[in-house]
C-alpha cells in the first residue's frame, strides 16, 4: 500500500471512531430519556384503562337504567292503548244509548196510545154501546200501532245487535274471522249519532265477501280514530264532506282505504302526525293519540302497515294493508 | 435554473464536519454561485467558526439556520449530532434573509420590522418565507403574529430551534452571526413554485377534564384542581413531559389542538405549556404510537405532493417536532424512509426536529405555530 492511502485509510478510521464515540455518548442520554418516556407511559395506560372501567360500570349502570325507562315506557304505552279503548268505548255506549232512546221512545208513546184506545173500546163494550165505526177505528190504530212498534223495536233489537258486537270486540281480544265491508258499517252505524248534527256522508265501498281471520276490535278502534279525526279537522262547520271506506282484495292482503275530501294535513307535519302526542286541536280537547294508537294496532296487533297521503285542499288518504290471516 | 446543493456530516469534529459539507455541496454545484441556504446543526459544534468557514467559500449568502434536536437529509438521512447545509442557487428566483435581535424585548414589533425590511430587499413581492426563530426566550406565538402582520398573509413555514431536551439555551445563525433570542428568516420570490402537508399522529385518551383556570399559556386549575395535579396522577407523580402533551378542545370545537408542558411551578402547582390555551377549554391527555406518527408524515407529505402545482418538486424541506422523535426513539429513521418511499424518485430533501412547527393549516390559510407536528414544505421551479 502507498503511505497516501494509507494516510487516508487512518484519517477515515479516525472520523469514524469520532462518530462511534458520540454516538455512543448520545445513546446513553437517549435510552435514559426513552426510559422516562416509557415509564410514563406505563403508569399513563394503567390511568387510563382505570378510567375507562370506571366508565363502563358507569355505562353498564346507564344501559340498565335506559332498559328499565324503556320497558317502564312500552307498559305505559300498553296501558295508554287500553285506556284510549276504554274510552271509546264509553262514547259508543253513550251514542248507542242515544240512538236507541229513539225507537224506544216512539214504542213507548205508540204502546200508551193503543192503550188508550184499547180502553176507550172496553167501556164501550162495557155499555154496550159499541158502535161499528168504533170498532173498526180501533182496529185500524192498532194495526198501524203495532206495525210501527214492531218496526221501532226492530231498529232498537238492530242496534242493540250492532253495538253488542262493536262492544264485544272493543273490550275482548279475541280473534275471528269476519267479513270486512259488514263490520265496518256495523262500526259506522254505532258512529252515526256523531253524523247527526253534520252534513256528512259516509259510505263503505268494496266486496261484501271479503274476509280476515284478524281482530274486529282492533279494526273498530282503528276505523273509528279515522273517522273521528275526518269530522273533528278535516272540515269547517257547515262543510259537506264525503267521507269513505274502501275495501281492496290484494292477494293474501287486504287493503282498506279511508279517505275524506277535506282540507288535507299541511306538508310541514305529514311526517309528525303519527307521533304521539302530537294533535293540532289541543285546545279543543285532542290529546294526540288517536292516530298513535291506531298506527300501533295496525302494525302490531294486526301485522299490516299504515301510510297516509294528503294534499292540502283535497283531502286526505290513509291506507292500511293487513294480512288476511294473523299468525299469533 | 434552480439549481440545489446539500452537504451532510456527522463527524463530530467542527473542522472536518464543515470541510466535508462545504465538499460535497461544491461538488454539486459544479462551478455554480449560491444565493441563499439553511444550516441545521447539532449543539455540540463550534457555530461560529463553521459559519465562518461557509463565508469564506460562499461569500455574501443570504445564510440562516439554527440548532437541532436531529438532522435529516437526503444525504445521510436521520441524524443526531450532525450538520447539514442546502443551498439554493437560481437566476429567476431572489431569496433574502434578515435577523430580528433581542426579540424576547418586544416580539411581535420585532418580528414585524425584521420581515418589513427583508421584503424591502425584494425586486418581486415576497411568495413565502422560512423562519427559525428562538423558542425558549420568548413566545413563539407572539414572533409568528408580527411575522404576519410584516408579510401581509403570505404562508411562513419552517421550525423553532432546540438544544436536545436540555431546555436551556438555542442558538440562531444569521449569515457569520451565532445569536439567541433572535429571529431569522429567508424570503422567497420570483419564479418559485411550492405546496405544503402536515399531520399529527398523536390522539387524545382518557378522561375529559375542563380548563377553569388558565392565564395565556400558564394553565393554573384543571377541574378545579392545580394543573400540575392532572400529570401527577396519570405519569404516577413524575413530572409534566412534553412527550404526553395536552389536547385542547376549544369552547364548542370538536377538533383540537396540541400543548406541550414546557415547566411547572409546583409551589402554586401550574403547568406552563407551548402555547396559548383558550378558556373554558376542555383537555385530554394524549399518547402517540410509533406507527401512528409515521403514517402521519407519509399523509403530510402526499398531502404536500397532491397540492404541488408545477410537475415536480426539485427539493423538500422537513420540519419535525423534537416530540416525534423521543416517540420514534432508536426508530427515527422510519419517519424519514416511510416518506421517502412515497415518491417514486428519490427525494433531495433537508430539514431538522424542532421545538415547534410553523405552517399554515391547509393551503392558502392562516399560518399557525403548532407542536408535535410533522411539516413538509416541497419548492421548485416555474
Ligand atoms: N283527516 C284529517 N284531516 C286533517 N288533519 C288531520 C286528519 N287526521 C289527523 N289530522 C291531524 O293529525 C293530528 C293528529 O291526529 P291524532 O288523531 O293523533 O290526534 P288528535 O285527533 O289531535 O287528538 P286525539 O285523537 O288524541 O283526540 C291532528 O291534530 C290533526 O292535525
Ligand atoms: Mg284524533
Amino acid at each position: 500500500m502507498q503511505p497516501r492511502d494509507l494516510n487516508a485509510e487512518i484519517k477515515q478510521l479516525q472520523k469514524e471512531i469520532r462518530i462511534l464515540a458520540r454516538k455512543l455518548e448520545r445513546s446513553e442520554t437517549d435510552r435514559a430519556r426513552l426510559e422516562i418516556t416509557n415509564r410514563n407511559k406505563e403508569s399513563l395506560l394503567k390511568r387510563v384503562i382505570g378510567e375507562l372501567q370506571t366508565s363502563q360500570v358507569i355505562l353498564e349502570k346507564k344501559g340498565a337504567d335506559l332498559e328499565q325507562a324503556f320497558n317502564e315506557l312500552s307498559l305505559m304505552q300498553t296501558k295508554l292503548v287500553e285506556v284510549e279503548t276504554m274510552a271509546a268505548l264509553g262514547s259508543l255506549v253513550a251514542g248507542v244509548a242515544h240512538e236507541i232512546s229513539t225507537p224506544v221512545g216512539t214504542s213507548i208513546t205508540l204502546a200508551s196510545t193503543l192503550m188508550d184506545e184499547t180502553q176507550l173500546l172496553l167501556a164501550g163494550l162495557k155499555s154496550g154501546q159499541l158502535r161499528r165505526s168504533l170498532l173498526n177505528n180501533y182496529i185500524e190504530i192498532a194495526q198501524e200501532s203495532a206495525s210501527l212498534i214492531l218496526s221501532n223495536l226492530n231498529r232498537a233489537g238492530a242496534l242493540v245487535q250492532s253495538f253488542k258486537q262493536v262492544a264485544v270486540d272493543q273490550s275482548s281480544l279475541e280473534k275471528r274471522t269476519f267479513r270486512v265491508k259488514p263490520y265496518l258499517e256495523e262500526v259506522m252505524i254505532s258512529l252515526s249519532p256523531q253524523f247527526k248534527q253534520t252534513l256528512h256522508t259516509i259510505a263503505v265501498k268494496g266486496d261484501d265477501a271479503i274476509e280476515i281471520d284478524s281482530y274486529p276490535g282492533a279494526l273498530a278502534q282503528i276505523a273509528t280514530n279515522l273517522v273521528t279525526n275526518s269530522l273533528l279537522h278535516a272540515y269547517l262547520p257547515n262543510e259537506q264532506g264525503i267521507l269513505w271506506f274502501e275495501v281492496i282484495q290484494q292477494n293474501e292482503y287486504i287493503l282498506i282505504q279511508y279517505s275524506d275530501d277535506g282540507m288535507g294535513i299541511p306538508e310541514n307535519i305529514l311526517s309528525k302526525v303519527f307521533e304521539p302526542f302530537f294533535t293540532t286541536a289541543r285546545e279543543k280537547g285532542g290529546t294526540g293519540l288517536g292516530l298513535h294508537i291506531a298506527y300501533n294496532l295496525v302494525t302490531q296487533k294486526l301485522q299490516g302497515r299504515m301510510d297516509l297521503e294528503s294534499e292540502v285542499g283535497k283531502g286526505t288518504q290513509f291506507n292500511i294493508r293487513l294480512p288476511q290471516s294473523i299468525h299469533v | 435554473m434552480f439549481k440545489i446543493a446539500i452537504g451532510h456530516s456527522n463527524d463530530p469534529d467542527s473542522n472536518e464536519a464543515v470541510e466535508e459539507i462545504l465538499e460535497q455541496c461544491l461538488n454539486s454545484l459544479v462551478g455554480a454561485t449560491p444565493q441563499a441556504g439553511l444550516l441545521f446543526s447539532a449543539l455540540n459544534f463550534d457555530h461560529s467558526w463553521i459559519l465562518q468557514r461557509i463565508n469564506e467559500v460562499f461569500p455574501g449568502l443570504e445564510l440562516i439556520g439554527g440548532t437541532t434536536d436531529g438532522e435529516l437529509s437526503s444525504v445521510l438521512e436521520f441524524q443526531q449530532d450532525s450538520l447539514t447545509l442546502i443551498l439554493f442557487c437560481s437566476d429567476n428566483i431572489e431569496i433574502r434573509a434578515a435577523v430580528g435581535r433581542n426579540v424576547s424585548q418586544n416580539p411581535t414589533a420585532i418580528a414585524q420590522q425584521t420581515a418589513e425590511a427583508a421584503k424591502r430587499q425584494l425586486s418581486y413581492p415576497p411568495k413565502f418565507c422560512i423562519t427559525i426563530p428562538e423558542s425558549l426566550t420568548t413566545s413563539t406565538v407572539a414572533i409568528l403574529q408580527g411575522l404576519m402582520l410584516g408579510l401581509e398573509n403570505i404562508p411562513i413555514f419552517g421550525g423553532a430551534t432546540a438544544d436536545q431536551w436540555q431546555y436551556q439555551q438555542t442558538y440562531q445563525f444569521y449569515k457569520t452571526e451565532v445569536l439567541s433570542d433572535a429571529v431569522p428568516l429567508l424570503l422567497f420570490s420570483g419564479q418559485i413554485l411550492f405546496s405544503h402537508g402536515i399531520a399529527g399522529g398523536w390522539y387524545p385518551i382518557g378522561k375529559q377534564r375542563l380548563i377553569t383556570k388558565v392565564d395565556q399559556n400558564i394553565i393554573y386549575e384543571i377541574d378545579g384542581k392545580p394543573a400540575l395535579d392532572f400529570y401527577h396522577y396519570y405519569l404516577n407523580d413524575s413530572d409534566p413531559d412534553a412527550v404526553y402533551p395536552l389536547a385542547v378542545f376549544p369552547p364548542q370545537e370538536e377538533n383540537f389542538f396540541l400543548r406541550g408542558a414546557l415547566g411547572y411551578d409546583s409551589a402554586i402547582g401550574s403547568i406552563t405549556v407551548s402555547g396559548d390555551v383558550p378558556e373554558h377549554s376542555v383537555v385530554q391527555i394524549t399518547d402517540a404510537s410509533l406507527e401512528d406518527i409515521v403514517i402521519a408524515s407519509q399523509v403530510a407529505f402526499t398531502d404536500a405532493l397532491k397540492n404541488y402545482p408545477g410537475q415536480d418538486p426539485q427539493v423538500a424541506l422537513f420540519f419535525s417536532c423534537a416530540w416525534r422523535r423521543q416517540i420514534l426513539g432508536t426508530r427515527a429513521n422510519e419517519e424519514y424512509q416511510a416518506i421517502a418511499r412515497c415518491w417514486k424518485r428519490p427525494i433531495t430533501s433537508c430539514g431538522f426536529y424542532t421545538y415547534g412547527e410553523i405552517a399554515p393549516l391547509r393551503e392558502n390559510g392562516q399560518t399557525f405555530f403548532h407542536n408535535t407536528t410533522f411539516v413538509a414544505l416541497l419548492i421548485g421551479n416555474q
